[in-house]
């Protein structure tokens, strides 16, 4: 286990094009919106729930440590029309996500897109 | 004697008319001179909810261009205060504590969707974010006398259809704190009135006039447009429980903090 989640351990500044994305419920300082990080693991729980859904990711750190991210996103009822589905993530599912890390560099942050283990990609806003 | 064929349909069509005029008064349609506008379906607020903090003076707003209040000079401390608070990310926003509701005219002001329903005596704005209710009577009513009045959060709300277009006027909104109307810091005094004026643009579209009165803490009446976008037919509103798991609470000083799944903060302390 601990294995491929090394070899899916990836940790990567990307551009900044997802800046500019607002949250319903609160403010988004706590993001940093011009980093767009990339975090490949394994997602541990997917909690589809308001006023926030969380992805509870399982990612290898560069030193192969396992940890685990709260990665927090839109609620259900925008994530739905967006083609997302209560069932979209299971524990155990390997996933990329690009994410809007938190600026104290806690393990956490606001997903902008998935693509799932079979190539689908899912946003979080429609623009 | 015998009817011929023309006198024959010039009768029919009398007694239909007699059947139909007094039919209809029992139906309540003879209240309403014109018919009442379809605004069925879901809406989303178009352009972002925050006006433009370069904006200034109080003037006319452009949809997505609102300017910012014409405060007077103890409301412009205050606004400025509030500026600073959203700069640290601690300016409080009803919407973030998940129970309170967001008020009149912040209920204009949400991200989510909306209905907009429509009756002879109501009319009903109901919001997919909180949610919230707004309810404005179109019945003829009157504002209470003053010692049934008392503030509320969506304030007393009473109405009228002039042609299409709805005309409503809110006063008696509760103030916590202040009435706040976005993230960018602005607020309403509690002597806030609301004229709003809503009607159909375009097939798709309704656009929300609203000026605001606050002899509180502005020069001059505020005006603010907003416009909402009939989303596809059929679409569902869904509950928004907000206390269902929140994970991001207020701590005293205004911060947003992250909790894990143990609901211990994950924030890393400065």
């Amino acid at each position: 286990m601990l294995n491929s989640l090394r070899s899916l351990a990836l940790l990567a500044v990307l551009s900044t094009a997802y800046a500019g994305a607002v949250s319903a419920h609160h403010s988004t300082g706590m993001f940093d919106q011009a980093k767009t990080i990339k975090l490949v693991g394994t997602v541990k729980q997917f909690q589809w729930t308001n006023p926030h859904s969380w992805i509870q990711l399982d990612v290898a750190n560069a030193e192969g440590v396992k940890e685990e991210w709260s990665i927090e996103g839109n609620s259900p009822n925008q994530l739905i029309r967006l083609g997302w589905r209560p069932g979209t993530l299971k524990p155990g599912d390997t996933v990329t996500v690009l994410v809007k890390p938190m600026r104290d560099g806690a393990k956490g942050g606001m997903f902008v897109e998935i693509t799932l283990a079979d190539g689908t990609v899912l946003k979080q806003y429609d623009r | 004697m015998t009817m011929t064929p023309r006198e024959r349909c010039l009768s029919l069509s009398r007694i239909a008319v007699f059947i139909l005029a007094a039919w209809m008064p029992l139906q309540g349609w003879a209240a309403q001179a014109t018919p009442l506008p379809d605004w069925s379906g879901v809406w989303q607020r178009r352009g972002s909810g925050e006006a433009k903090a370069s904006a200034t003076g109080g003037g006319p707003a452009k949809v997505g261009e609102r300017s910012l209040p014409p405060y007077n000079a103890e409301w412009q401390k205050k606004f400025d205060a509030n500026a600073e608070l959203v700069k640290q990310d601690r300016f409080p926003d009803p919407l973030s504590f998940c129970g309170i509701p967001v008020g009149y005219p912040r209920v204009v002001n949400l991200p989510d969707s909306y209905e907009f329903v429509v009756r002879p005596e109501q009319v009903w704005i109901l919001t997919e974010n909180g949610p919230n209710l707004m309810r404005i009577y179109t019945d003829g009513r009157s504002h209470p006398p003053a010692d049934l009045l008392w503030p509320t959060y969506t304030g007393d709300s009473v109405g009228h259809w002039e042609g299409d277009t709805l005309v409503f006027d809110t006063i008696s909104i509760k103030n916590d704190g202040d009435t706040i109307f976005d993230r960018n810091g602005t607020v309403f005094s509690d002597r806030i009135q609301v004229v709003t004026r809503i009607r159909l643009t375009a097939p798709d579209t309704l656009t929300a006039d609203l000026t605001v009165t606050d002899p509180g803490a502005l020069t001059e009446p505020y005006k603010i447009v907003r416009q909402f976008r009939r989303i596809e037919a059929g679409a569902r509103v869904y509950d928004y429980a907000c206390r269902e798991n929140n994970r991001n609470p207020i701590d005293a000083s205004g911060k947003t903090l992250t909790l894990g799944t143990d609901g211990r903060v994950i924030d890393i302390a400065k």
